[in-house]
């Protein structure tokens, strides 16, 4: 047990099945399903908990105890590479400074019009009231989400859930739902849609397809915070 | 031969050094943190967040040169897949959720993750649909109502309802 608690374990185990999931996914051409950060998420779950039943201890104390001290080090590094966006976004400064006022209107008006599709999604699915307020956050960063959650009477826990699923849905299925519904037809509105519900993952996914994408999708992340910040609060006043 | 032939491309865009990079980032990282902790409890903006937006700045208002930042900036871009690592398998921990009601739960997220992108895509679409209408052809084309981009986007909106 002693040689799982450093940080060693947790930097192994994130960097053997992220590289299992490149594998297969060049293995398999490029299978959505197999998309790396899928697969390393599935399979670092799987494999502690079946280290956790061999061990005879819980799950979540052994991810605490044992992935966390390397799995943490890893996550540091978030940091910069979001501040990093501001490159790609400072390059496409020509669209920022043509298109601000249609952005700032679409990134409001989209997470308004999101946030009233989310509640009758999750009434329709029969969730309750704790969690459909935990699914009104989940536009913005984790860092901004969790605290508005429980500010509005939600579970920070699932709110974080949607966070994370967010950004490895968005890496998995992205290029198939841009392609399914055309959104490469509008290069500034698919890059803002894609670091919304994406987040940062979603702006590296966006900054593949393309320099005005990612440049987007960046400024996204930004606004989607503040746009978080100040309506969701009002939202769930009014709405819940 | 090739020392030169280096040489002669670094001329034009002279990255800078390495540790340099990470010491302009590390430099902005550790404002943006104060920055962060003086934030009000309701409206929390998040260290990176506000590094964002400071390298922008820096950036627009000519004070760093983009390639004091590039290189270093777009390795960890690259990266972001394996650094979000992590937080997907910090699920781990909350796995009662799951099993009490997770289904429901990652059916209504998977489904906001969607409503989310097309719904932003497509309500920025019609914005920019609306401005390029607007200036030119205002009055001569007002009869032909918005046909092919606002429609789509109202039956995608309903069609995840």
């Amino acid at each position: 047990m002693q040689m799982l608690t450093t940080p060693f374990f947790g930097i192994f185990l994130s960097l053997i099945v992220y590289l299992i999931g490149q594998w297969l996914f060049k293995k398999t051409h490029g299978l959505f399903f197999f998309q790396p950060l899928f697969v390393a998420m599935v399979l670092g779950i799987t494999l502690l908990v079946v280290l956790a039943k061999f061990l005879e201890q819980d799950v979540a104390n052994l991810y605490n105890t044992a992935y966390r001290p390397g799995g943490d080090i890893i996550f540091w590094f978030l940091n910069p590479a979001t501040i990093a966006f501001a490159v790609p976004l400072y390059k496409r400064n020509d669209i920022v400074k043509k298109y601000w006022a249609e952005i700032l209107s679409g990134l409001l008006f989209g997470t308004v019009i999101s946030l009233f599709a989310i509640v009758g999604v999750s009434k329709m699915i029969g969730l309750n009231r704790i969690g459909i307020a935990s699914m009104l956050p989940q536009a913005s960063t984790t860092a901004i989400a969790l605290p508005i959650s429980k500010a509005i009477g939600g579970n920070a826990a699932i709110t974080a859930m949607a966070c994370i699923l967010n950004a490895v849905i968005i890496y998995a299925l992205g290029g198939w739902l841009v392609r399914k519904f055309r959104l490469n037809n509008d290069p500034i509105g698919e890059g803002l849609g894609l670091g919304t519900a994406g987040h940062t993952v979603g702006s590296a996914f966006a900054l593949k397809l393309g320099s005005v994408q990612g440049s987007m999708a960046a400024i996204a992340v930004v606004i989607i915070g503040a746009v978080v910040d100040l309506v969701v609060p009002i939202f769930a006043h009014l709405v819940l | 031969m090739s020392q030169q032939n280096k040489n002669a491309t670094k001329k034009k865009v002279q990255p800078a050094p390495f540790l340099v990079q990470m010491g302009i980032y590390a430099s902005i990282l550790f404002v943006a943190n104060v920055i962060s902790s003086l934030a009000p409890a309701s409206f929390p903006v998040p260290a990176p967040v506000i590094g964002m937006v400071l390298l922008y700045s820096l950036l627009s208002l000519h004070i760093l040169k983009v390639e004091w930042v590039d290189s270093f900036g777009a390795i960890l871009i690259n990266l972001i897949g394996f650094l979000f690592v992590p937080s997907g398998i910090s699920l781990a921990a909350n796995l009662d959720i799951m099993k009490a009601e997770g289904i429901q739960i990652v059916t209504v997220i998977i489904i906001s993750t969607i409503i989310l992108l097309l719904v932003t895509a497509y309500t920025t679409r019609f914005f920019i649909w609306l401005k390029k209408k607007s200036p030119v052809h205002a009055h001569s084309k007002k009869a032909v109502q918005p046909k092919s981009v606002p429609v789509r986007a109202l039956t995608h909106a309903k069609g995840e309802n």
